[in-house]
């Protein structure tokens, strides 16, 4: 069953779009696959969200509309075909806006919410005091499923750097976060800061959150500010400055007097700030009991309460205990299990016991499939030819070619490979490399929230709605799942669906978006890792301290017994000894480092060896002495291989390098990116190679490499001897009988 | 003033308080129950909708002048006031057949609302009247099920050839 999302308003920054983008999250855990539609998507977005006109539900699926302030979108969901559902985001009351537009603006959303009652079949409520008004409002089947925090966003080291340095001084500091509305009372928290520099004169108070600079309530606001020391109005801030915001204050002050959740409540609580809050509405219900909730707004009772706070160390230390207990109901896990309730899927479904003796079925999950070019793309290529004959395999793909574009290029559908299933789905979005870099730049080595991170996925893509679509409707067809490269869309977003027979065989290096938290359902929720070397375990270890089991299992390497050097010299006319690398030639693999030392290298040696690149080309290759010589065939590259003087591997970003066995196997040394652990350690296990990690370390390292290419070859051959292809089965085939045995059990 | 939470000696840190606000020569609080506040009620649909068609049927009548807005939204407010004095029979005579519509969606929606008010209060009315269901039993299921061999087979001389 799908569940999609309807949301008025899905922009950066927005309350109700981080929900949505949450409670998406969620639903893939619990096996869902939906999309979001929004009334207005913001600048840039549309890869994660599409317009409402998008929508087209079955009649089985399941459409959540998010409500709050009067919307045509409640109109549109009563006469969806389909199961609705509402999620309510609470309205704030007329009361607080007498003869304004906005009054009755809100009357109607109260009005619209009582109207979708008889139409919906399931209601959600982000707080118990939620629920309590959509029973009011004629609901029946209602539940409560909290909003949540990730507390790691919300760390010291996520902290904007420059906004912290700018935040530094005395206190204490007051900080507030929320628009500037007046419901949440900002001139309240004036007249609490008045009182505080009575007694602390050099207090200050930090006011967070959107306002309009010419609004009537904002300019009296600033009038009341002028005449007291140290007020910011820091406005709207980026995810890492709201931060440096919650981490430069002593105490949090809410003074709203309407609140049907309250995220800043639970934010400070995750930033570990102690929080003041005028009992209004849900308040009280979100503290639960944490932090101080007060009654009364006795400004200079509260400001004394606020210096008690911040200087009675012990007591602040209880209450930061008690916030942090309080913070686990926060949790995703939580937020989940009560999705589940909600969704009546709160007991796992009843397993059957597979029929004896039958092959297990097994989907294999990649990005790419076929005749493509890609380290990753050939690994998986390979554990589907020597696993056919023991699993009933299915390959779950894209019609994608270009992994720059994702354009498609294969038909979608069906298609058999001898005993392999192949099941294309197509590409609903083209990247465009440019822009996507221009994000990365953004987003890279920085803390970010999960929209940021989740819009990088999407953009990264291949975004391929139809495969989601097969592991939700589909999943019961398989007995597990092996699901190749961490990075991609359809792992970030299909693994948690069936994460409890997943394998992932994550070729992870150390790279920026491997950092990100949108990637830890990654690696904490499959049943095992499968890498490639044990500095890519230890790698995820690093990142990833509660990552699944992991092994390492690599891959076998495969030597044809014939190699004949001299046939690829004579079919490429090639006289000089020569340097080779296979593999796609783009920047991201250090091409460009390569050809610059190598033409450094023809500078000051007449002598020196050519270099011969074969692969995919995404970039210019010119040089004296470089020869492109196109895609090459199996047989190609290993006569390439066996007459190299060293094949030189110039990625830093390299999980196994397929390239650098194949090159053991072959008996040829190999120079490699000393940038690289995975490659230092293969070296380092081989002795059978160099390293480089600068021009002069090149000149040295091939060198060093001529002058003792004997004993190399010999420990290179030595080595492949370890990379063996039944020891490799056998681990896929341990691992997947362990899912089908739970499975069964 | 009532202080609520967990982790704080709420009596204690109340009455230190006071005592600091009385050795200030400020007045100290007094303790007050929290007041219960409920939930906001329900808004009915039908009621409202309707209420609001009326409000906003005629066109012609303008909104109340307002802006959230200090400064310069004081001037638009002056200059909408005197659009409004000065092109009065203009806005009229523009808007006079959207004015007229808006009286036959009025009009329509309440009948309809009350159409389906009246069908409501029937269904419920019948459904009241009618008898309670009979309870469904494991040995009543609504689907006839499906018969082994034997059952199937006709009780002997009833039935069979005729």
């Amino acid at each position: 069953m799908a569940v999609h999302q309807l949301i008025p308003s899905f922009v950066a920054g927005d309350a109700s779009g981080q929900a949505a983008l949450h409670l998406q999250w969620l639903l893939r855990r619990l096996g869902h696959h939906g999309e979001l539609y929004a009334g207005e998507v913001g600048p840039g977005l549309d890869s994660l969200a599409h317009p409402v006109s998008a929508l087209r539900p079955r009649p089985d699926d399941l459409v959540l509309y998010h409500h709050g302030i009067a919307s045509p979108l409640s109109s549109r969901l009563l006469h969806l075909p389909c199961r609705r559902g509402v999620v309510f985001h609470n309205i704030s009351p007329a009361r607080f806006y007498p003869g304004t537009p906005l009054a009755e603006a809100l009357v109607t959303g109260r009005a619209q919410l009582a109207a979708m009652a008889p139409f919906v079949d399931v209601a959600l409520g982000v707080s118990d005091y939620n629920c309590a008004e959509l029973r009011e409002a004629g609901y029946r089947n209602v539940h409560t499923v909290p909003l949540f925090v990730e507390p790691s966003r919300f760390s010291e080291s996520c902290a904007d750097p420059a906004l912290r340095q700018r935040l530094s001084g005395p206190g204490p500091v007051v900080l507030s976060v929320s628009r500037v509305a007046p419901h949440k009372r900002f001139e309240d928290l004036l007249a609490l800061h008045a009182e505080l520099l009575k007694v602390r004169p050099e207090a200050r108070l930090l006011l967070v959150g959107g306002y309009e600079p010419g609004s009537r309530y904002f300019k009296s606001l600033q009038r009341t500010a002028r005449g007291l020391s140290g007020v910011h109005f820091l406005g709207r801030l980026s995810h890492t400055e709201l931060v440096a915001a919650y981490r430069s204050a002593s105490v949090f002050v809410s003074m709203s007097e309407h609140e049907g959740f309250g995220v800043p409540l639970i934010e400070a609580m995750a930033a570990e700030v102690p929080v003041l809050a005028y009992a209004a509405a849900a308040v009280p219900e979100t503290l639960g009991g944490a932090g101080i909730a007060f009654d009364q707004k006795h400004f200079s009772f509260l400001a004394e309460l606020v210096v008690e706070v911040c200087e009675n160390h012990e007591m602040r230390q209880r209450l930061l205990q008690g916030q942090a207990r309080r913070l686990e109901d926060f949790s995703a896990e939580a937020s989940q299990r009560a999705l589940a309730r909600a969704l009546g899927e709160e007991q796992p479904p009843k397993r059957r016991k597979p029929p004896a003796k039958k092959k297990p079925r097994v989907g294999l999950v990649v990005q790419r499939y076929g005749e493509v070019t890609g380290g990753a793309e050939r690994h998986a290529q390979q554990i589907v030819e020597h696993l056919s004959p023991h699993w009933e395999l299915t390959v779950l793909t894209t019609t994608a070619k270009n992994h720059l574009s994702w354009e498609s290029a294969f038909p979608p559908g069906e298609e058999r490979e001898g005993r392999v299933r192949v099941l294309r789905f197509p590409v609903t979005r083209v990247r465009h490399i440019r822009p996507f870099n221009a994000l990365s730049k953004q987003v890279f080595d920085r803390c970010n929230e999960r929209l940021r991170e989740e819009h990088w996925v999407a953009e990264q893509g291949p975004v391929c709605p139809g495969l989601l679509e097969h592991l939700d409707t589909h999943r019961a067809d398989y007995d597990g799942f092996v699901f190749f490269t961490y990075l991609y869309a359809p792992t970030v977003w299909g693994l948690p669906m069936v994460a409890d027979r997943a394998l992932l065989v994550p070729t992870a290096h150390d790279e920026p978006p491997i950092r990100f938290g949108v990637y830890a359902d990654v690696f904490e929720r499959p049943r095992a890792l499968l890498c490639n070397t044990p500095e890519e375990a230890e790698l995820i270890g690093r990142y990833y301290p509660d990552h699944a089991p992991a092994r390492v299992v690599g891959v076998g390497v495969d030597v044809p017994e014939k190699a004949q050097p001299e046939r690829f010299r004579e079919k490429h006319g090639l006289r000089n000894p020569y340097l080779l690398y296979v593999g796609r030639l783009e920047a991201g693999k250090g091409l460009p480092e390569l050809l610059s030392h190598h033409r450094a290298l023809k500078e000051r040696f007449h002598d020196a060896p050519d270099l011969v690149l074969a692969g995919e080309a995404h970039m210019e290759l010119r040089g004296e002495g470089v020869r492109y010589v196109g895609r090459i065939s199996e047989q190609d590259k290993y006569d390439a291989l066996a007459g190299a003087l060293a094949v030189v591997v110039p990625s830093r970003f390299e999980s196994l390098s397929l390239l650098t066995l194949e090159a053991f196997a072959s008996g040829t040394p190999v120079l490699v990116n000393g940038h690289s652990e995975v490659l230092v350690g293969q070296v380092e296990r081989s002795q059978a190679g160099r390293t480089y990690t600068c021009l002069d370390s090149f000149i040295t390292g091939l060198r060093e490499v001529g002058e003792e290419r004997g004993a190399l070859s010999r420990r290179a051959r030595a080595y492949a001897t370890r990379y063996t292809w039944p020891r490799v089965v056998d681990a896929y085939r341990e691992e997947m009988e362990h899912i089908v045995r739970e499975k069964s059990r | 003033m009532k202080l609520m939470g967990r982790d704080i000696p709420a009596r204690e840190l109340l009455a230190r308080i006071e005592e600091r606000l009385r050795t200030r020569g400020l007045p100290s609080s007094e303790s007050v129950e929290v007041p219960s506040e409920g939930v906001e009620p329900r808004v009915e649909p039908f009621a409202f909708n309707l209420q609001a068609l009326e409000e906003h049927a005629d066109t012609t009548r303008p909104l109340p002048l307002h802006t959230h807005r200090g400064g310069a939204g004081q001037l638009v407010l002056v200059a909408k006031w005197a659009f409004r004095k000065t092109c009065q029979v203009l806005i009229n005579e523009t808007l006079a057949r959207q004015r007229v519509f808006n009286g036959h969606v009025r009009d329509s929606y309440a009948q309809l609302s009350a159409e389906v008010v009246r069908l409501r209060r029937e269904v419920e009315s019948l459904r009241a009247a009618a008898p309670p269901p009979p309870s469904s039993s494991p040995e009543a299921p609504d689907r006839p099920r499906r018969q082994s061999p034997s059952a199937a087979r006709p009780p002997s001389g009833k039935s069979g050839k005729n």
